[in-house]
């Protein structure tokens, strides 16, 4: 089984008196340390698939294992304490808290929760974080002293200071001008390998899917796509039935 | 410290126009519920001591005789027992005043004019002599036995002058009429509209006339360390004096609905009949307790005030928060999928409230007391018609600290109150819908 692995997830959301199926059974599954793509057009069902994969939503119908375990079945507090272990997020609009500096921002995620880190081995942590998405200069700085591309390294570490074993980004690069746009990707690819962290970020540029080993891609709720680079067949996971 | 709640400050500075409206209305609302308080809290201790010294007592013994045809009077003909009592019953006494005194009529050419004459031995109260500052004349010349010392008021209504004649009329303790001759010895400065009880004479002269031996007065005075100690002054006193002398009995409740418990101990002695002298004992707090209501409906005031601002000031509290989680929804949306649970971010927004209003709260005491400090720098003089609620000429002030303490918590409940709904929908939101809904 793979890290994270999708079954039969459908999302129905109800808008008014209607109700607008984003995601319509969708099974796909992701292995350990890849760098995934999920890609498709606007409206496609990407935000909605990776709020699910980051349990800050939860299917209508359908389950999703993380680590092999189910989730649909988790209370508020249970999926958060998951989230917090398990998860970093990586936002289109890099959402840092605007009161907190560089250095806070990425240390924020460490000071909730029960576990406590050793004061000099945080800081020796993030310190190491801060270098290595190059914002050494910053680290007093707050968000609106920085520029977009910046704001998203800083969201880079934060996403990476709890060890999480997958990181989401839905369109992390939206935002941004298309050379930063990729310098970011690179950034998050070069973490990738490093330290084998599980990344899965959402785009509609068809341009930049190259970058990853697994692309994913939709169209109305649908997988149109699921292939990873090496392979010619679809995708699955180890000892998952074809 | 805590993240959130650090978060929580922080987030107030971030609309900082927003936050100092906010936090000046409840600092207002503070300062004039806190000014209330402390006005009140002066109040009664000021005119308890303000009336002790003009009656030169904190605790008082009287004594009662039924005369021809039922009638009381009043004197105290041996005091051996009552000084003894004060003696043994340990209480801080600074000094023992005897007294007599009386309403007559004083007449200066043609002009009359009714007043209260206190016979005080001035040899002994040199306090007296302190508290009464003399515009003409001088206390020297109350060595003379006829002596009378007039405030400033009464003696421009007769038109007289230092060493002119008075005559007054009065009556006797047991209601003859009588005539005598004052000598105007000085004229005090005045004190306002008590003015009027602020005639003195030797107490000697003071007895001849109204029928007392020179060694008999009708009130002692006993001043203590301060209106503090008066009550268990009282209760001491009164329980040395129990058994040894006839006594009236304290704290008696009067049927007939007497205001005051010293208008109930008065209407006792009506009721009563007895040989020889009947000790009565009181406190300035018996004769004033009335300023005690006075007090609460001041401190009632203070806190109906304190709600109904509160109660404007929540409803701005209540649609500022709402606006504010709208404002953040994107950053509850983030906190929550960084791992932030769902009563973190409602304490998030009660720490903001709470910092707000603690902030709110304690300007508002501070700038009640700088109020009280400039306002008690005004020096009313002791002419001023309110001079009987002020000390030395001046508007004082005390702050009960519980008082203040209390008040800060309620604004602080009332606040959390307030916020609770926002705080309680920015906690419900699901992160997808927080982050979806962020501009
Ligand atoms: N909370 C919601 N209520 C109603 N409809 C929703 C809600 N969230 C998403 N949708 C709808 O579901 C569909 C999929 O939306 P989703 O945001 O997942 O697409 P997306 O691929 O992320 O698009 P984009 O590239 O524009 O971000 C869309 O038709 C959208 O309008
Ligand atoms: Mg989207």
């Amino acid at each position: 089984m793979g890290i994270v692995e999708l079954e039969n997830v459908r999302k129905i959301y109800p808008l008014g008196k209607v109700q607008v199926e984003a995601v319509k059974g969708v099974s796909f599954c992701i292995e350990k340390g890849d760098f995934i793509s999920i890609a498709g057009p606007s409206g496609s069902g990407k935000t909605t698939i990776l709020n699910m994969v980051g349990l800050v939503d939860q299917p209508t119908e359908g389950e999703v294992y993380l680590d092999g375990k189910p989730t649909s079945k988790l209370n508020d507090a249970e999926l958060t304490r998951l989230r917090h272990e398990t998860l970093g997020f990586i936002f289109q609009s890099f959402n840092l808290i605007p009161v907190l500096n560089v250095w806070e921002n990425i240390e924020f995620p460490l000071l909730l929760g029960k576990t406590r880190v050793g004061k000099d081995e945080k800081k020796d942590w993030i310190d190491h974080l801060i270098e290595e998405v190059g914002l050494s200069e910053w680290r007093k700085h707050k968000p609106n002293e920085l520029s977009g591309g910046q704001r998203q390294r800083v969201a880079i570490a934060r996403a990476l200071v709890t060890r999480p074993q997958i990181v989401l980004a839905d369109e992390p690069t939206a935002n941004l001008d298309s050379a930063t746009g990729e310098q970011i990707l690179e950034l998050m690819k070069k973490i990738n390998r490093e330290l084998e962290t599980t990344f899965i970020f959402s785009t509609h540029d068809a341009r930049i899917v190259d970058i990853a080993d697994h692309i994913i891609r939709l169209r109305d709720g649908l997988v149109t796509e699921n292939r990873r680079r090496e392979e010619e067949a679809p995708a699955a996971c180890q000892g998952a039935e074809a | 410290m805590n993240t959130l709640a650090n978060i929580a400050l922080r987030n107030l500075t971030r609309q900082k126009k927003r936050t100092v409206l906010l936090g000046s209305a409840i600092a207002f609302g503070v300062m004039i519920v806190t000014l209330i308080n402390g006005f009140a809290g002066a109040f009664s201790a000021n005119v308890a001591e303000n009336f002790s010294d003009l009656m030169a007592g904190h605790v008082f013994v009287s004594g009662s005789e039924k005369g021809e045809g039922d009638k009381t009077l009043s004197v105290i003909r041996d005091d051996s027992a009552l000084t003894a009592a004060v003696e043994a019953s340990g209480a801080p006494v600074r000094y023992v005043t005897r007294r007599s005194s009386f309403a007559g009529t004083l007449i200066f050419e043609g002009k009359k004019l009714q007043t209260n004459v206190d016979g005080a031995d001035l040899s002994q109260e040199t306090f007296l002599r302190d508290r009464l500052l003399l515009k003409e004349g001088s206390w020297d010349s109350m060595s003379d036995e006829n002596a009378l010392i007039l405030s400033e008021k009464i003696a421009s209504r007769l038109n007289v002058d230092v060493g002119d004649l008075i005559l007054v009329q009065l009556e006797t303790v047991t209601g003859q009429a009588n005539v005598g001759e004052f000598r105007l010895a000085g004229v005090s400065y005045d004190a306002g509209i008590f003015g009027q009880m602020m005639s003195y004479a030797n107490l000697g002269y003071v007895n001849s006339l109204i029928g007392l031996a020179p060694d008999e007065y009708q009130t002692m005075g006993i001043m203590l360390d301060g209106l503090k100690h008066t009550d268990a002054a009282a209760e001491a006193i009164y329980g040395r004096l129990y058994g040894g002398v006839q006594l009236f009995e304290r704290g008696v409740k009067d049927e007939d609905g007497a205001v005051t418990p010293f208008q109930a101990l008065m209407r006792q002695q009506k009721k009563e009949s007895w040989e020889g002298v009947k000790y009565r004992l009181f406190t300035i707090n018996e004769v004033l307790s009335q300023i005690e209501q006075i007090v609460a409906a001041l401190d009632t005031t203070a806190g109906v005030i304190l709600v109904v601002l509160f109660v404007i000031i929540m409803v701005g509290i209540t649609n500022t928060f709402s606006m504010v989680m709208f404002e953040r929804i994107g950053e509850i949306g983030t906190m929550r999928a960084l791992g932030v649970h769902r009563g973190g971010v409602r304490s998030m927004f009660l720490y903001e409230a709470l910092f707000l209003a603690l902030g709110g709260a304690v300007a508002g005491i501070a700038l009640a007391l700088v109020a009280m400090g400039v306002i008690s720098l005004f020096d009313f003089g002791m002419d001023s018609p309110a001079f009987i609620i002020m000390r030395n000429g001046h508007l004082s002030f005390f702050l009960p600290p519980l008082r203040a303490a209390a008040n800060v918590l309620i604004i602080a409940l009332l606040t959390l109150v307030a916020v609770a709904s926002p705080a309680g929908k920015a906690a419900k939101l699901t992160p997808a819908e927080a982050l979806r809904t962020q501009k």
